[in-house]
């Protein structure tokens, strides 16, 4: 295999790593949650890639980052390595490096020209639970008629003001059952539809004016394969 | 379990949440069940000031080592929190498990600074536990306390059921062991207090007796039964080097204030500067040995990832083998690239060597503390740094492409006059010059200076411990005058407000008395005193005339050299006389020798404990 030069570094393997974010630690932010994987690479001893310069860091990307307050099942670390690792070690010496609150699940090795998750990344799955079975009911019931609809208004939050988005076309699917919403939602880099839109739309479907207590589970995240079919991102 | 939901929604209002959900690695500890005592280690401040705490992180480790023992952490809500826990009826929840306060054995609180005293009646209250100890009955915990602010535990008699003096490490597990017996046994509230006066170092306050003279002066402390030690010596731990020291400390999600790996390369200080509590508190000096030291950081690095490592202690720059301690650990850590800070860097004795590899790694600003402005005011307080000193580090320091300079003063120190404030002004000028006489090729561009003066707070053990604080209307006139005569330029001065060090030196020598003005001020609403946004300074100045006390008579007050002292049945190896002594050398500016060159008779060299006791004869 041709050893690559990127970033600095030679490097001929990634691994890409499914970890979970539990519930419990959900309110914290991207950041932090990057900075204890990395200090979780630190502690494993595996060998990881480090950047040139001044002020090195470890070569780490992540397929999508997670918003505060939202747990995820399946989100993926993309780790450059400085030399080859087998699966199975980084499995076990990084699970015995991190807190029960962020396990990984699977890990698998590619190579370095593997393209980047992050471009990757079309859609997510959500378990989207409402904390009060009245307004779940509610909601529930909405649901059918707000996606007869042909175009579903709401609001989105940019960095300056609120813009009317049509959600619509960035729904995949979207089913109730008892407290639970499930939705696969375009997540790009371009356009993406937050849960929180989702919830907003159906509010005002169902006449909700209040507050909706809704825990965010993200359950995996989506690309495409070659026949445009959305497919798990680690597969790819 | 109701409340576990209601915390859970509670995150979800609060600003931030992350302090409060836990589950930091390191910090899995035993199912509930397994251990027969169930210790509530409280730090009565907030999670991002409790977690940068050493002591905490040496207990914790210590207590969930033993099998019969477990230890989950306490941490004080901020006031979004707190609200939110008030009006929902959520109780103080621990961080691991979220079990309630009052379901713990023993409460232990860290008693860091005296601002934190309202937080410990919050923290109790909220937790389900009656703050007052004759109000806690057979089902409520033993409430415990140490620290350094335990060395005059009056203030705090009517709420902690008992205080640990001294070395924390040495205590810790015997006065568990008797807690359990309150289980086990069968033993009343009150017999396992008993039991508890009987350890070394373990004062019991409600055992004791306080009188007072028509002024409010204490004239006797004495115990109440037969079998109750009239005095109570603190806990030494002689050998560092075979006590224990945690090899896996909690990691944070968030970024706290000290994020890093501290080790503590060793305790005391033999330079006996007279303002200085912790300075006498933790004496004798006992260093880590090297290889001690190594294993240590190459093992606590690998359990945190921490990249960074601090060299711990009251003054870094005397272990006697720091240039080797640096360069082996920078040799070993470098390729996992960990970077080495030395946070207490003394100016009179860090070598130029080290200097140099410190920068191999990162260049961060250098902090000195000539703490008085003028020779003659050094030499009262016996900080032995001469002005020449400062400025050859501070020319080496710009040589080697430093361009951040932290100089620490105090005002209000005994004996102060105008001309020491001048000597502040004068000594951050000569800095600015030696900057601007490096060439300009060599200095690295943007100087920075900044100038911080505090305000003297008297304190217990000292040799000012009966010295008056500068009265409130002082403190501002003194402050007015450096804003003036520190107006320079690439000068920064950090003043601080007088308010705050005022009340610090009321309680830092209070007696039994002021508990109440306490309990009072916290009932006012009095919370989370060490923060600017939430300080009232109003409110415990109402309570203190509420209680009948006049503040001036803890803060501004002249102690005779005969007056019963508030904490003289607690006994610190330090005597009174020698005190004493030094307050009256203090009077002539003249200076006490480094107990490394010689012994000066502390009183510690009566316990055999001292490696310099007999050092040096002259």
């Amino acid at each position: 295999m041709l050893a690559d030069y990127r970033n600095g570094v030679f490097a001929d393997m990634r691994m890409l790593a499914v970890f979970e974010k539990s519930e419990r630690i959900r309110h914290i932010g991207h950041l932090d949650i990057q900075r204890s994987v990395q200090r979780g690479l630190r502690r494993s001893g595996l060998p990881v890639a480090y950047s040139q310069g001044f002020n090195p860091h470890i070569l780490i990307t992540f397929a999508s980052a997670l918003s505060t307050g939202a747990c995820g099942k399946r989100e993926i670390m993309d780790v450059t390595m400085a030399s080859e690792v087998t699966e199975e070690e980084f499995l076990t010496r990084m699970n015995r490096a991190m807190p029960p609150e962020m396990q990984l699940k699977e890990a698998r090795a590619v190579e370095d020209r593997h393209p980047s998750l992050m471009g990757m990344v079309r859609a997510a799955v959500y378990d989207l639970v409402i904390r009060d079975g009245e307004q779940a009911g509610k909601l529930a019931a909405a649901l059918p008629e707000m996606m007869k609809k042909d175009q579903i208004v709401t609001m989105r939050k940019t960095k300056t003001k609120l813009a009317e988005c049509d959600i619509k076309p960035l729904i995949y699917s979207v089913r109730a059952e008892g407290q639970h919403l499930y939705a696969t939602l375009a997540l790009t880099e371009r356009e993406s539809c937050k849960p929180q839109m989702l919830l907003e739309a159906l509010k005002t479907e169902a006449g909700i004016d209040g507050e909706v207590r809704m825990l965010v589970i993200r359950q995996g995240l989506l690309g495409e394969d070659a026949d445009g079919t959305l497919r798990p991102l680690e597969l790819l | 379990m109701d409340y576990q939901e209601k915390f859970e929604r509670a995150l979800e209002k609060v600003q931030k949440a992350p302090r409060y959900t836990g589950g930091e690695m390191n910090t899995a500890v035993k199912p509930w069940e397994e251990a027969g005592l169930h210790f509530g280690f409280c730090f009565p401040d907030t999670y991002e000031v409790g977690m940068s705490h050493l002591g905490m992180k040496i207990l914790y480790g210590l207590i969930n080592r033993e099998e019969w023992s477990l230890c989950e952490r306490f941490f004080m809500p901020w006031t979004d929190m707190i609200a939110l826990m008030k009006e929902d009826g959520i109780p103080l929840l621990s961080m691991e498990s979220r079990r309630p306060l009052s379901e713990f054995d023993v409460i232990g609180f860290t008693l860091q600074y005296e601002m934190s005293y309202s937080n410990i009646l919050a923290m109790m209250e909220m937790g389900g536990v009656p703050p007052e100890g004759k109000d806690r009955g057979e089902d409520d915990p033993i409430v415990v306390a140490g620290g350094p602010c335990a060395f005059n535990p009056e203030p705090l008699a009517d709420f902690i059921d008992a205080f640990m003096i001294g070395d924390g490490e040495d205590v810790m597990t015997e006065l568990n062991r008797v807690i359990l017996k309150r289980k086990t046994e069968g033993w009343s509230r009150e017999k396992c207090l008993r039991e508890l006066a009987g350890l070394e170092g373990v004062y019991v306050p409600s055992l004791y007796d306080v009188q007072y003279d028509e002024a409010g002066r204490v004239t006797a402390v004495t115990p109440k039964e037969e079998g109750v030690p009239a005095t109570v010596r603190k806990r030494v731990v002689v050998d560092l080097n075979n006590t224990y020291y945690p090899e896996e400390i909690p990691v944070p999600y968030t970024e706290i204030v000290f994020d890093r790996i501290m080790l503590e390369i060793m305790r005391g200080c033999t330079r006996g500067c007279r303002f200085c509590q912790a300075g006498m508190l933790y004496r004798p000096v006992r260093e880590r040995s090297l290889d001690t030291l190594i294993s240590l950081a190459e093992k606590l690095q690998e359990a945190t990832g921490y990249e960074e490592i601090s060299l711990s202690s009251l003054s870094s720059g005397d272990y006697s083998c720091l240039p080797e301690l640096i360069r082996e650990l920078m040799r070993r850590m470098k390729d996992k690239r960990v970077s080495i800070s030395l946070p207490s860097l003394r100016i009179d004795s860090v070598l130029k060597e080290s200097l140099e590899e410190t920068q191999q790694v990162k260049k961060t600003s250098l902090t000195f503390a000539p703490e008085a402005g003028t020779q003659r005011m050094r030499d009262v307080i016996n900080k032995g740094v001469t002005e020449e000193d400062l400025l050859e580090k501070v020319r080496d320091a710009f040589r080697g492409g430093w361009n951040s300079v932290k100089l620490y003063f105090m005002d209000g120190l005994p004996t102060e006059t105008k001309e020491d404030l001048d000597g502040i002004a004068d000594l951050a000028r000569k800095v600015v010059s030696e900057y601007f006489a490096v060439p300009k090729d060599i200095r690295a561009r943007g100087l920075r200076v900044t100038v911080s003066v505090s305000i003297f707070v008297p304190k217990p053990f000292t040799p000012f411990q009966w010295a008056p604080q500068d009265t409130l209307e002082t403190v501002r006139e003194k402050t007015e005058y450096l804003k003036q005569i520190l107006n320079i330029k690439g000068v920064t001065f950090n003043w601080h407000e007088p308010y705050v060090s005022y009340l610090e030196a009321c309680f830092a020598r209070g007696d039994r008395r002021i508990g109440r003005v306490l309990r009072k001020a916290y009932e006012k609403g009095c919370i989370l005193d060490g923060w600017n946004e939430t300080f009232r300074f109003d409110k415990w100045m109402e309570a203190f005339r509420e209680c009948g006390l006049d503040p001036a008579f803890y803060a501004n007050r002249e102690r005779e050299k005969e007056e019963v002292l508030p904490w003289d049945h607690i006994d610190s190896g330090i005597s009174k006389a020698f005190l004493w002594r030094e307050n009256e050398k203090s009077r002539r500016a003249e200076t006490t020798k480094d107990c490394r060159k010689g012994c000066n008779a502390c009183g510690l060299q009566k316990w055999g404990v001292c490696g310099y006791a007999n050092a040096g004869r002259v």
